[in-house]
């Protein structure tokens, strides 16, 4: 078990004996306390799936005194979660598997050219486009998104997926991503691509994308919580029901139902456990894809 | 990474040597068409979604109508702005933003580094302890908040768990006190794991040798997080300060769906008022002028944020 004096927080070599013991002391502090730490952010979670498999008059019930039937029910019913397929749930989150689909796989393609040709073409004014599109992205979309509804009603798009699905293509921080990930391709492939007679969208395709695989995947994930996450858009852009993604639909039955919250909770779990499920699967393509955000040119 | 100083050459069979300045000339508008051709689809949304509607902000700000008139709106200069400027309701709004951004940002990004750090130690099972950190990030904002609405009900979880510790009932979200400290609860709740993200990120990007050199010096921990992690840290933790700050100030939902701005105004922060003015009481124009002021507001912010952090890494 000699591990390599690794960059730990422990006592310098000097004291030769007591230093490991110290150093194992540290890290088992260091391990409850990340513990500690997962699990407070996790109960509000387990809170909210026991919550989706118990009555509404339990979950109050035993949360009037603390007790652990607060986290598991003592009676498990999938009232809650029929009570939301019944009132149409599952056409909510059907349009937000549509919206959030269509924008990942038009918004990785859009991104990855536009960050291809700021990436490897070379033309006179790159670097002022650049400056534009991630200027373009300091200005969030919630905030511009009111007078945009305006304009989109003034165009006849509303209550319709494209109106839904625009906002989450052009997304700022994914051609940031791929254009880091692009500029890490050494240029001599693309040279000696075009040496041997290939144009651009053959360089694009044939040897960007494939080398850029997780990079691409971690932008799919970006454009995705985008959509998934998406409320003040869908409820500028929406009025009809049968229209509302899975967010919108929640916030009503919210409103609506201030003494049955069951449906509240079924509708929330089953919205969150898509990403989660997602997230566990491609985490490490989340993180090597946002490690390049804030690393140098 | 330019391809200009690499010559048009190694092909010595094919093609006719053409004059040089007719090749390079070529093999420019060739890289500009593609180029156009690549980044159009990127520039056209980014005119219709980031520059029409500051446009129409503009537009709709120096202009008026009556609620429900179908005569065209009558430009009144900035008549909305001074309207604006000498409320009380909007000073207070401007106020509450400002507050609840002082507090909420440095609170998550202290917390999102702290974190970042524990959990690059190589601790055991660290993924898992991650993972449960960044998961409420992945529920969509508006199930955290129902969630939170829910569990910070007088009848709810939180005061029960207050109660067994003999505090009793607190009003949260419904208090003037608390209603501020309740948001910031449930925004760290969704955005410390997804920050703590990008900073485990840029952590693993520091090069170890840095570390080893400052452990034979004799540099304790906390000596090597202000003299080694922090000053290599600069960059994603810049960008994490910009991006939060942005994000905050343009949070949404949990006002909309939980308080309305309450009680009292003391969750009425700029972007839920702006929503509030435009479509509850029907006045686009004023909203229009509130958003314009948003905007600068957030851009001086992260200007000057961006000027710190630079200044910091000159000296």
């Amino acid at each position: 078990m000699n591990r390599t004096p690794l960059p730990h927080p422990g006592a310098p070599a000097a004291h030769a004996l007591t230093a490991p013991k110290r150093r194992r002391t540290g890290r088992v502090v260091l391990t409850v306390l990340a513990v500690v730490v997962a699990l407070a952010f996790l109960v509000p979670v387990l809170w909210l799936i026991a919550s989706t498999f118990r009555s509404s008059t339990e979950t109050f019930a035993n949360s009037s005194s603390m007790n652990w039937h607060m986290l598991w029910p003592a009676h498990w019913t999938l009232e809650n979660l029929r009570s939301a397929v019944d009132n149409g749930f599952l056409r909510n989150l059907a349009n937000s598997v549509i919206v959030a689909a269509v924008t990942v796989v038009l918004g990785i393609a859009i991104s990855a050219m536009a960050a291809f040709a700021l990436a490897v073409v070379d033309f006179p004014g790159r670097r002022i486009v650049f400056g534009l599109v991630v200027l373009s992205f300091l200005v969030p979309f919630e905030a511009i998104a009111i007078p945009l509804a305006h304009t989109f009603s003034d165009w006849g798009l509303t209550n319709n997926f494209p109106a839904l699905v625009l906002p989450g293509l052009g997304n700022g921080l994914a051609i940031f991503t791929l254009r880091q990930f692009f500029l890490g391709i050494p240029p001599e492939l693309a040279e000696a691509a075009r040496v041997d007679g290939a144009g651009w969208p053959r360089i694009f395709l044939r040897i960007y994308l494939p080398l850029t695989r997780p990079a691409l995947i971690g932008t799919g994930l970006v454009l995705f919580l985008f959509q998934w996450q998406a409320y003040l858009w869908p409820i500028l852009v929406t009025t009809s029901d049968d229209k509302d993604v899975a967010p919108v639909a929640i916030a009503k039955t919210f409103a609506a139902f201030s003494s049955d919250y069951g449906r509240v909770f079924a509708e929330t779990a089953v919205l969150a456990v898509i990403p989660a499920v997602i997230l566990l699967g491609l985490q490490r393509y989340f993180v090597a894809s946002v490690a390049s955000t804030g690393s140098k040119n | 990474m330019t391809l200009t100083t690499h010559h048009p050459a190694g092909d010595g069979a094919k093609p006719p040597p053409l004059p040089r300045g007719t090749l390079q000339r070529r093999r420019l508008l060739g890289n500009l068409s593609a180029a156009a051709i690549f980044l159009t689809p990127a520039l056209a949304l980014i005119v219709v979604l980031r520059l029409i509607p500051v446009v129409q902000a503009v537009n709709d700000a120096t202009h008026t109508s009556l609620p429900g008139s179908t005569l065209p709106p009558r430009y009144v200069g900035f008549d909305n702005f001074t309207a604006l400027f000498s409320s009380h309701a909007f000073w207070s709004s401007v106020q509450q933003t400002l507050i609840f951004n002082v507090l909420v940002n440095p609170l998550q990004i202290v917390l999102a580094l702290a974190l970042a750090v524990l959990l690059t130690q190589n601790l055991p099972a660290t993924g898992i302890w991650r993972t449960l950190i960044f998961l409420p990030a992945a529920v969509p904002m508006t199930g955290s908040a129902v969630v939170w609405g829910i569990a910070l009900r007088p009848d709810g979880p939180v005061n029960a768990a207050l109660a067994s510790v003999g505090i009793h009932q607190q009003p949260f979200l419904t208090g003037q006190g608390q209603v501020l400290g309740s948001i910031i609860l449930i925004a760290s709740w969704i955005g410390v794991g997804y920050w703590m993200i990008f900073l485990i990120a840029g952590l693993n990007d520091i090069p170890t040798v840095y570390y080893e050199a400052a452990a034979i010096d004799g540099a304790g921990p906390l000596r090597r997080f202000w003299s080694v992690t922090l000053p290599l840290l600069r960059r994603p933790l810049l960008f994490v300060l910009v991006a939060d700050t942005v994000s905050n100030f343009v949070l949404f939902a949990p006002m909309q769906i939980l308080t309305d701005g309450g009680p009292q105004g003391k969750s009425n922060f700029l972007m839920y008022d702006i929503f509030h003015n435009s479509f509850e009481l029907s006045d686009p124009h004023t909203a229009a002028a509130e958003l314009l002021v948003l905007l600068v507001l957030m851009i001086v912010i992260v200007a000057v944020q961006f000027r710190l952090l630079r200044s910091a890494e000159e000296s």
